[in-house]
């Protein structure tokens, strides 16, 4: 195991030590935080400040972290207590990670182990071990095309919404693969800027479409008066309201009986009469002259479409003005594959494991226990169960990092 | 753009830039500050009233010793040192002036004229509402509102702006006196103030105390389990069957049970009966929410909202329809319980 992780050590510190290693600068560097975990000792390193570039350079070859960060805040003393830092502002910064969404794979690649009596097995996280009831796990997790291609497509319904609702352009949302299996976005704009974590969890509340007053079914209604109708449902044409109306014609347009049911809605009147729902009710907003389609069903129907709708980011990430964020062009420990920064309008079409490749060069040898087949850098790999191979090096780092593999001895 | 406003404006909105530029112009001293009687007597009038009823009282007539006043009254309450006295009228300036651009005669320009005063990014909403505002001005000042009507995801939201009609705007800018007339009075001590002025600093100080007084809701002095919010009894299950707590929960438990009144000993010795306990870890984190580390900050648990947004809002009750904050739930079902009323249930 040793000699594995020395030959990690060492190919991340050719990296760092390699000028032509492209690691963009952060924007005022002089007011952020930068820390980073020791590669070895594992610990971690924090408030230091670098306001000359080649410096910040210079601790990377000499260094070799693991990990590195740097503060979403921006402070008028990156390198002091937190409490005698004092705060400036902080961009507006968005994690979506597949660990936190749930993936179309079921993360069946994934291994958790029982740290207590070492039940093991495949899929999601565990709460309590089966065996001996403990709730400490080991997990090998993967970073598998499926689960990135869900993170994916949340990345790609936070980009909408934060161009068309919120009106940022597309040159002013920085769109970065995290280097493991998920996508940052930063907005560094002077109108974000000062937002306290109570206006930032505002944010959040809307991209996670958490709140939504014609979605609450326990609030109270207003005191009628008489003769007033039944309760109403009804969408206007904006924001969340216009996400609704648009999800619910595109979810009808397309679903069959089975899909309803398949969410939870019995009422065939929804398959059956889908066109006139669409143009009378969706289009025209006469949702009453729809006949046998209960407010409820709307209600539910809005509610399925808001889960689809909704981007499922790390609440706690975008709240947090004190964050520490994985640096542009720096490798990640769990992986060896860089964090890199794409144009928004790539989202589909950038590949990671070819466009984060951080070690194109050579191969290595490496006995693996287990690895689903995978890419790297246009290359099929594996599976592999229990043998020796000779794998690029991208790949064999990146076994090694996922603790699938050793060096071959 | 020139503006819309008149001194009259500069009378009724003493807290303007513009206002701020007339009073200069007066050149009225601290020192001759109890001498100029209308102007003091004023001043006098409008902290009185702030304390007691939450708003800045009858405008005199003479404009220059109206927009004179609103100075002086910032220099005597200053001189109280006193911080819920600077909040009160903080908060009674914004009411005040909230009533006034509430009035039927606050033309749309007047508003926008005051919104730009604030630096606000504002204009016409046609053809949806009166006023549109910049999404990040409506958070600065509309986040920390409670109720769903409030709510971002609520609102008509379109390319980065928030379509609102005048009632709600006006709202918004109160919330931005205040803000304006807290920090104008975060000044800690003036020196060489008139005797006068200390002696009456001292007697406002008194009929603060009162009002203070009936205001202040005590915590009740023993733990009541009975009492907890149903968030809390759900991480405190979680916590004694040794699940794995997210830090935003630990926090939430941990700085409830502070603030309800546990020590840290008693804390950290209720944390040991829990199977996954980890001494060094526990009594670390109890230690930096009690303030006994670090900045000295005790911390509050954190509102329901933000629960909420963690998933930490867990098994809503009625009570919980109407109340903001964990700590609130407990205070109104420990009084519920104590009294054995119906308190919290719905009809």
């Amino acid at each position: 195991m040793e000699a594995s992780r020395e030959y990690v050590f060492q190919k991340f510190a050719e990296y760092y030590q390699d000028p032509s290693s492209v690691i963009p600068a952060t924007s005022r560097p002089e007011q952020r935080e930068f820390g980073y975990l020791m590669f070895k000792e594992r610990f971690m390193v924090r408030h230091r400040r670098f306001a000359d570039f080649n410096n910040f350079r210079a601790m990377l070859s000499d260094t070799v972290p693991s990990d590195v960060y740097h503060s979403c805040a921006y402070y008028e003393n990156p390198d002091y207590d937190m409490d005698k830092k004092c705060w400036l502002g902080a961009d507006l910064v968005f994690d979506i990670d597949a660990d936190h969404i749930p993936t179309d794979c079921d993360k069946i690649h994934d291994e958790f182990k029982c740290a207590k009596c070492g039940f093991s097995g495949r899929g999601l996280p565990l709460e309590v071990c089966p065996c001996c009831e403990a709730t400490k796990f080991e997990y090998k997790t993967w970073p598998c095309e499926r689960c990135i291609q869900s993170a994916r497509n949340e990345t790609a319904k936070l980009l909408d919404m934060l161009e068309n609702d919120f009106g940022f352009s597309q040159d002013e949302l920085h769109v970065y693969f995290s280097g493991h299996r998920g996508y940052h976005v930063h907005v560094e704009n002077e109108v974000v800027r000062t937002l306290d974590a109570m206006a930032r969890k505002e944010i959040v509340d809307y991209v996670t479409g958490l709140g939504i007053a014609v979605l609450d079914k326990e609030a109270k209604e207003p005191r009628r008066k008489k003769g007033a109708g039944a309760k109403k449902f009804s969408l206007h044409d904006f924001g969340w309201n216009r996400r609704l109306k648009l999800g619910m014609a595109e979810f009808l347009q397309k679903a069959t009986k089975e899909d309803l049911k398949a969410v939870g809605l019995k009422n065939k009147v929804l398959v059956d009469d889908k066109e006139t729902i669409i143009k009378r009710a969706i289009n025209e907003g006469k949702w009453e002259s729809i006949k046998g389609v209960s407010v409820q069903t709307w209600l539910n129907l809005a509610e399925y479409v808001r889960d689809q709708q909704s981007s499922k980011i790390d609440t706690v990430v975008t709240t947090d003005i004190h964050r520490l964020i994985r640096m542009n062009g720096t490798l990640h420990g769990k992986t060896g594959l860089k964090k890199v920064e794409f144009p928004a309008k790539n989202l589909q079409d950038f590949d990671p494991f070819t466009g984060a490749v951080a070690f194109k060069k050579g191969k290595m040898k490496v006995l693996v226990s287990d690895a689903p087949e995978f890419r790297m850098s246009g290359e099929t790999l594996g599976p592999y169960k229990n043998q020796t191979v000779e794998l690029p090096v991208a790949a064999a780092v990146m076994l090694i990092c996922k603790r699938r593999a050793e060096v071959a001895q | 753009m020139e503006s819309a406003l008149s001194s009259e404006d500069f009378a009724k909105y003493p807290f303007l830039k513009q206002a701020s530029k007339q009073i200069e112009e007066l050149q009225f001293t601290i020192g001759s500050l109890a001498s100029e009687k209308p102007i003091f007597n004023r001043a006098l009038e409008r902290v009185n009233k702030a304390i007691l009823d939450v708003n800045t009282g009858e405008m005199v007539k003479d404009r220059a010793t109206e927009i004179s006043s609103f100075a002086a009254s910032l220099i005597i309450i200053i001189a109280t040192k006193n911080s819920w006295i600077k909040k009160r009228y903080a908060l009674a300036v914004a009411k005040t002036a909230h009533t006034q651009m509430l009035q039927p005669g606050t033309t749309k320009e007047k508003i926008e004229s005051i919104a730009k005063d604030f630096d606000w990014d504002i204009a016409d909403g046609k053809p949806y509402k009166d006023f549109r505002i910049g999404f990040s001005v409506y958070l600065k000042n509309a986040a920390h509102m409670h109720g769903s009507e409030w709510k971002l995801v609520n609102q008509i939201m379109d390319k980065g702006n928030v379509y609102l009609n005048k009632d709600k705007v006006v709202r918004l800018l109160q919330e931005e006196v205040r803000r304006r007339v807290e920090k104008r009075l975060d000044v800690s001590e003036i020196k060489n103030l008139p005797g006068e002025i200390t002696s009456i600093a001292e007697e406002l100080m008194k009929l603060a105390q009162e009002i203070m007084g009936q205001e202040i809701e005590e915590m009740p002095k023993i733990v009541i389990q009975a009492a907890f919010p149903p968030c809390i009894n759900a991480l405190y299950a979680d916590a004694a069957q040794a699940h794995h707590l997210s830090h935003i929960g630990r926090f939430t438990l941990t700085s409830f049970l502070v603030n309800i009144g546990m020590t840290p000993e008693g804390l950290n010795d209720m944390f040991k009966t829990f199977s996954d306990y980890n001494e060094r870890l526990t009594r670390y984190q109890i230690e930096h929410i009690a303030g006994e580390r670090g900045s000295g900050t005790k911390y509050t648990c954190p509102q329901c909202s933000v629960l909420q947004t963690h998933g930490v809002c867990k098994n809503k009750d009625d009570l919980c329809r109407s109340i903001y904050h964990p700590l609130r739930y407990y205070q109104r079902k420990q009084k519920s319980l104590n009294s054995g009323s119906n308190f919290g249930k719905t009809n």
